[in-house]
């Protein structure tokens, strides 16, 4: 009767969050030595910390919106112990990961299909925050499942529908219409059922900066759903974006998406292959599309 | 069975009989007409309450049947289905394996020694196991055992021995459960026997279930039971169907039929108590087995495998099921810790049966003279050097180790003999009477009494052996010691070819060339242990192909089984080729693009890494640039450039994807490569909604769910009037599939539940699981999904304690079985513990319980505790004696809803019943309080008027035990 001294090493900080999710479900140690040797700023930054605190208990850090956390938290929710409630807390919307709102209309149809489903299962945006400020609140709710269900995701299907979500916070609310209006110019040459919500975010739910930015997502007759987004450049960082030039390279990024292909979108692929793998003995099978460097 | 013709039975025509019959027809028939129409009062609803009441039960019933509808995941080819005789002593266990085996493979085995494998029909092999009177072998067994036949002594009645396995049975997940009477012809009187039997009948369907089958085997004929009734049993165990039990098939495990010691003799000279090295050979059971799990052997303790193969069966199935029934080179029987199948283990020596054609050979070698026993020695006498060295003396002197060289070591090779006697061969066994006296020392008193029967038995079925074997001179087979060789030892597979052409197959003797010039390339590769066995000689001719097969592959096979094996199969090699489908399927209408998109898919083939390389590390066709491979923790390799290694190390972590190959979507040709991902674009021929439309109106629902593989030929242009027909006959296909469908859903959806349709589903995915490997090759397909039950494995665990191999007795049961990936770790568990109601006394806190739960056998100390009202768990000094409670202990980590039995004591035979408690595990908290009431006795030192202020003294005094 010997515990497992068995331990996985890995050197610097890349694919951070993959080695610290995939050791907690294998229940294998991981040591991580060498984070940024080279760097100036040497060892853990504080996105990383507050993520192993959050895998602990949720306070999001500002460096890195809330999607750099959920995603983690989408890999381990369906095998925690009790169901997971979440409320996260911090920028919902940045130009670097995805964000909360295409982890919503894109990841959780593809957990649907892995048998995840029920009341529980829902990314819920109670407050939006732009960075570098941030305060946004979402609400993430998954139920338990002890099995995944094996997928057959080799048909993607040929697209039906295209939805959006335009949103600006602390800016003009015409904003979202500019938005809308320049992403569909070039969609409407595909396909003509596209619907683009727009929402403005006021007063306490609308963050501390300003910001605007567009998720489209487009649904097969298969139920595949893929998805793309542009967000504005955050305050103070970078030049300015017009509405228009950021609604045009969103559907771009889509069609990009498109042609990329498969059942599972660029974002989620390292979602669906986790799943997959932990599924049960029966052969799961998906179409990806190229993989991305992240998966 | 020979079928003798009978007489048919004659029908009188004529006479009162007949008549009698006749009316009696007509009347019925008549009746049964118009019974309706006649009396429709009678027909009527008499009372909607009854009606609904008997319309209730009939679904009560009908849901009674159900069962949850699993996803049927047996091999194509099963494992053998463990059949566990139990039963006191005395009561018939060997006999009846014997008369078993006799039935299923007109062969005697006399001495029940260990698993015997048998294959006793066209689709099904059973492994026999006797489990003696130990509680320790009744609760490993119950762990893997399929079935059990439970000898009941009808003369005696019930003994607890079968009231504690069944105990231990229903703990464990319950296998199936025969009972068998036995000892039926002491009854004298009829009228008691048959109320015996009545009596024994309804006690035992109280302990199983109502209606269990019991067996009865009335009566001994020269020693063995009834041929009848023997036929009868073994025509019942070959139809019986067995339920899956979630413990086995979330684990793998062996039931080992073969233990071979692979220490290096040296170190065991050394210090003959140093730990060993052991392979373990037997079918995997359960589930797939990876390669580097870890495994626990109960009564051993938990190891990690350091290599797993798998061997060809050595008892297969028929090939062909051409016939009704099989014959008799089809009935095979493996055995070989009973000496069947080639190796005879006694004591201190292993055996291996030789054709007797050689007999005069190896009488002959008093003083090692030829060349195999030069190469043993050989390997002996080097074990002290290095590895290396050893391989250049062995190779190059293969032909020129000399005495001389022998004697360089004289002091070695003289205590070589002194000590081990095994590794010398020992004299050939000239009768067979010396043999039988060793065989039958060994096994139990039972057979004493019919030792003279066997005695016989033995000579004939010796000889039936070396029939078998195609000897042509019929003397008794000759015994040769078997010498355990180190695994590694290039010298091994050198001495299995000189073993094999001594047995005169020269045929061999150019593979073993090959070999052996493979070897002086310098390649140590992996072996297998043994010459596998006598019997097996064909197998072994195979087995040599295919490792010779395996080296001229290369070594990347072998390599790679150091890499991480995927639990799933996500099949991701085909994703590339999918993907180029998908990408190909997007340029089908854009001609002007297409060699700059096929250019680009070529580039990104080029720098996108073999996947199935990455991870199953199974391709092996570039070793070389395995200088940017690092492997990880024995469990990755991460491939990488080596000039964005420094960069990539330290990368920032994020999934967002920028794509580079930016293609401007403002071009009207760009966009038009992915206008037919959407609905409104083109669709395929044959899921046009105007085809479809076409062909059927009523369908046009339901063409998003078809699928044809025709989009890809389509690019074949060339072969267009050939495709063209292919595509008119899918197409029929297609029209026929939809018609019979669309019939299905209309009439027999009427009566599909839920239940029917997840059964469906289930058995899509089974058909699923099973089509995906179908056709890949073994060695390949082992690397994807681990080796699957079924398999015949040799499994090589090191450091075993040397008590393992010092005192192995084949009569034991050796279960080898894979934990799951956080079972091999200690902590605390949570669960629901009974007193079991027949044992005498009640349990206290803190007293040494020995558990069996999951493969374990350990000893812990509980902690009992009650939940009280409030959510707190008090602790309890003593089980409650008719109660559930709490327990806590600190044992191995086992999944929530495992049961588990609890005894106080497994050595000796208590007269009461030994199960001390039952239970299941219910958590695996880390942090649970258990609380304990304490009585503090204290004396008043301020008292006011409602206040009372109480000096208590210090917790020892007071009677509180940490």
């Amino acid at each position: 009767m010997e515990t497992q001294h068995v331990c996985v090493c890995f050197e610097g900080c890349s694919c951070f969050r993959q080695r610290l999710v995939l050791s907690t479900l294998s229940v294998k140690r991981v040591k991580i030595p060498n984070i940024r040797s080279k760097d100036d700023n040497l060892g853990l930054r504080d996105f990383e910390v507050s993520f192993i605190r959050l895998l602990d208990k949720h306070e999001c850090n500002v460096q890195r919106s809330i999607g750099y956390y959920l995603e983690a938290l989408l890999m381990l929710a369906p095998f925690v112990k009790t169901p997971l409630r979440a409320a996260l807390k911090g920028v919902t919307n940045d130009p670097t990961d995805p964000s909360v709102d295409l982890l919503k209309v894109t990841a959780i149809p593809l957990m649907k299909k892995f048998g995840i489903d029920g009341d529980g299962l829902e990314i819920k945006v109670l407050k939006r925050g732009m960075a570098p400020a941030g305060g946004g609140e979402v609400l993430f709710t998954c139920p338990v499942r002890r099995s995944m269900k094996p997928v057959q995701l080799t048909e993607p299907g040929k697209i039906k529908r295209i939805r959006g979500t335009a949103f600006s916070v602390r800016v003009s609310p015409q904003m979202a219409n500019r938005i809308v209006d320049s992403a569909r110019s070039i969609l409407n040459k595909f396909i003509p059922d596209i619907y683009i919500y727009t929402d403005h975010m006021k007063g306490a739910s609308s963050g501390k900066s300003p910001g605007f930015g567009l998720t489209l997502v487009a649904e097969t007759v298969n139920g595949t759903f893929l998805g793309a987004e542009v967000m504005s450049t955050p305050q103070g960082q970078g030049d300015p974006v017009l509405p228009e030039d950021l609604g045009r390279n969103c559907a771009k990024l889509l069609l990009e998406e498109i042609y990329r292909g498969g059942c599972v979108d660029s974002t989620n692929q390292s979602l669906a292959l986790l799943y997959m793998t932990l599924g049960q003995q029966d052969v799961s099978k998906s179409l990806l599309g190229p993989l991305s460097p992240y998966t | 069975m020979e079928k003798k013709e009978q007489k048919r039975h004659q029908h009188k025509h004529s006479g009162p009989k007949a008549q009698k019959k006749n009316r009696k027809k007509e009347q019925g028939t008549e009746q049964v007409q118009d019974e309706r129409k006649r009396n429709p009062r009678a027909f009527s609803v008499q009372s909607a309450v009854r009606m609904a009441k008997t319309f209730h039960r009939t679904q009560d019933i009908k849901t009674k049947k159900h069962h949850i509808p699993l996803v049927d995941r047996t091999p194509l080819e099963p494992p053998p289905v463990v059949v566990v005789v139990i039963g006191p002593p005395k009561v018939g266990k060997s006999t009846l394996i014997r008369c078993l085996i006799k039935n299923y493979t007109r062969q005697k085995l006399s001495d029940i020694c260990g698993p015997v494998t048998i294959v006793s029909g066209k689709k099904r092999r059973l492994t026999l196991i006797e489990c003696n009177n130990d509680i320790n072998s009744m609760i490993d067994l119950a762990k893997v055992a399929d079935l059990v036949l439970m000898l009941i002594d009808a003369s005696f009645g019930f003994e607890m021995e079968t009231f504690e396995f069944l105990n231990i049975c229903q703990v464990h997940g319950f296998p199936r459960v025969m009972g068998v009477l036995t000892h039926l012809d002491t009854f004298k009187n009829n009228k008691t026997l048959s109320k015996t039997k009545k009596r024994l009948k309804h006690r035992f369907w109280t302990e199983v279930y109502q209606g269990a089958k019991l067996f009865y085997l009335s009566g001994m004929v020269y020693g063995e039971y009834q041929t009848q009734e023997v036929k009868n049993l073994g025509r019942f165990i070959s139809v019986m169907k067995f339920r899956p039990l979630v413990w086995r098939t979330s684990h793998p495990y062996v039931v080992a039929d073969r233990m071979e010691d692979l220490t290096d003799p040296e170190a065991i000279r050394l210090n003959p108590k140093c730990d060993r090295t052991v392979s373990l050979y037997g079918y995997l059971r359960g589930t797939f087995l990876k390669n580097k799990c870890q495994v626990h052997i109960p009564g051993v303790g938990d190891f990690s495998v350091a290599d797993v193969s798998f061997l060809p069966d050595p008892c297969p199935l028929p090939e062909v099921i051409k016939k009704r029934a099989l014959n008799v080179k089809e009935r095979l029987l493996y055995a070989p810790l009973a000496g069947v199948g080639g190796l005879v283990y006694d004591k201190d020596a292993v055996y291996i049966d030789m054709p007797s054609g050689h007999k005069c050979l190896f009488q002959e070698e008093v003083r090692p003279t030829t060349e195999l026993v030069q190469s043993l020695i050989g390997t002996q006498a080097t074990l002290d050097a290095k590895m290396a060295a050893s391989k250049v003396s062995l190779f190059t002197g293969t032909a020129a180790l000399t005495p001389e060289e022998v004697k360089q070591n004289p002091m070695e090779s003289r205590e070589w003999d002194e000590n081990a006697q095994r590794e010398r061969r020992r004299a050939v066994f000239a009768d067979e009477d010396e043999k039988d006296d060793d065989e039958e020392e060994e096994s139990d008193e039972e057979e004493e009494e019919e030792e003279e029967d066997e005695e016989d038995e033995d000579e004939e079925g010796l000889t039936k052996k070396v029939d078998e074997k195609a000897v042509e001179t019929a003397a008794p087979p000759v015994k040769k010691q078997k010498i355990e060789e180190p695994m590694e030892m290039p010298a091994f597979a050198d001495s299995d070819d000189e073993l094999e052409k001594s047995e005169g197959e020269e045929s061999e003797e150019e593979e073993g060339d090959e070999e052996n010039e493979e070897m002086e390339e310098g390649e140590p590769a992996k072996r297998r242990s043994g010459p596998d066995s006598g019997l097996c000689s064909e197998e072994d001719d195979e087995d040599e192909e295919e490792d010779s097969d395996m080296d001229e592959d290369g070594d990347g096979i072998v390599k790679s089984k150091m890499s991480f094996k995927h639990p799933e199969e996500e099949k991701i090699d085909t994703e590339d080729a999918e993907m180029a489908y998908e990408t190909a399927g997007a340029l089908r209408w854009k001609e002007d693009l297409a060699q700059k998109a096929s250019e680009a898919y070529l580039r990104h083939q080029l720098a996108a890494p073999n996947l199935r390389k990455l991870v199953y590390g199974t391709v092996a066709e570039e070793e070389e640039d395995s200088n940017d491979e690092e492997e990880l923790g024995g469990l990755f390799k991460v491939s990488r450039p080596e000039r964005s290694k420094k960069v990539r190390a330290d990368a920032m972590d994020c999934s967002r994807f920028h794509p580079d190959s930016s293609h401007d979507w403002d071009q009207e040709e760009v966009r038009s490569s992915i206008r037919d991902c959407f609905v409104t674009g083109k669709w395929e021929e044959d899921k046009d909604a105007a085809t479809l439309l076409k062909e059927n109106d009523e369908l046009y629902g339901d063409f998003e769910d078809l699928e044809t593989g025709e989009v890809h030929k389509a690019k074949t242009g060339n072969k267009d009037k050939h495709y063209h027909v292919i595509f008119q006959k899918n197409k029929r296909l297609e029209k026929k599939r939809r018609l019979k469908e669309r019939f299905d859903a209309q009439y027999d959806d009427g009566d599909a539940t839920y239940f029917d349709d997840l059964k469906d589903e289930m058995q899509k995915q089974a058909e699923l699981n099973r089509q995906e490997f179908e056709d890949v090759d073994d060695e390949v397909r082992v690397q994807y999904e681990g080796f699957r039950p079924g398999m015949y494995v040799r499994v090589e665990i090191p450091a075993l304690p040397c008590e393992f191999v010092t005192n192995f007795d084949p009569h034991y049961p050796i279960v080898l079985g894979g934990l799951g990936p956080s079972e091999g770790n200690v902590g605390y568990l949570q669960m629901r513990l009974k007193k079991h109601r027949w044992h005498s006394r009640i349990l206290k806190t803190r007293d040494p319980l020995i558990l069996s739960l999951g493969w374990r056998r350990f000893q812990t100390i509980p902690l009992y505790y009650i939940e009280d009202h409030n959510g707190r768990h008090r602790l309890l000094k003593y089980t409650p004696e008719h109660m559930h409670c709490g327990a806590t202990i600190w044992g191995p980590i086992t999944p929530q809803g495992t049961g588990f039995l609890a005894v106080q004591t497994v050595g000796g035979i208590k007269a009461n019943f030994r199960i001390a408690a039952t239970g299941v595990v219910l958590d695996l908290d880390k942090s649970v309080t258990i609380v304990k009431k304490l009585k503090l006795i204290g004396y008043p030192y301020k008292i006011f008027k409602n206040t009372c202020f109480i000096q208590v003294g210090s917790p020892a005094e007071s009677g509180v035990s940490p």
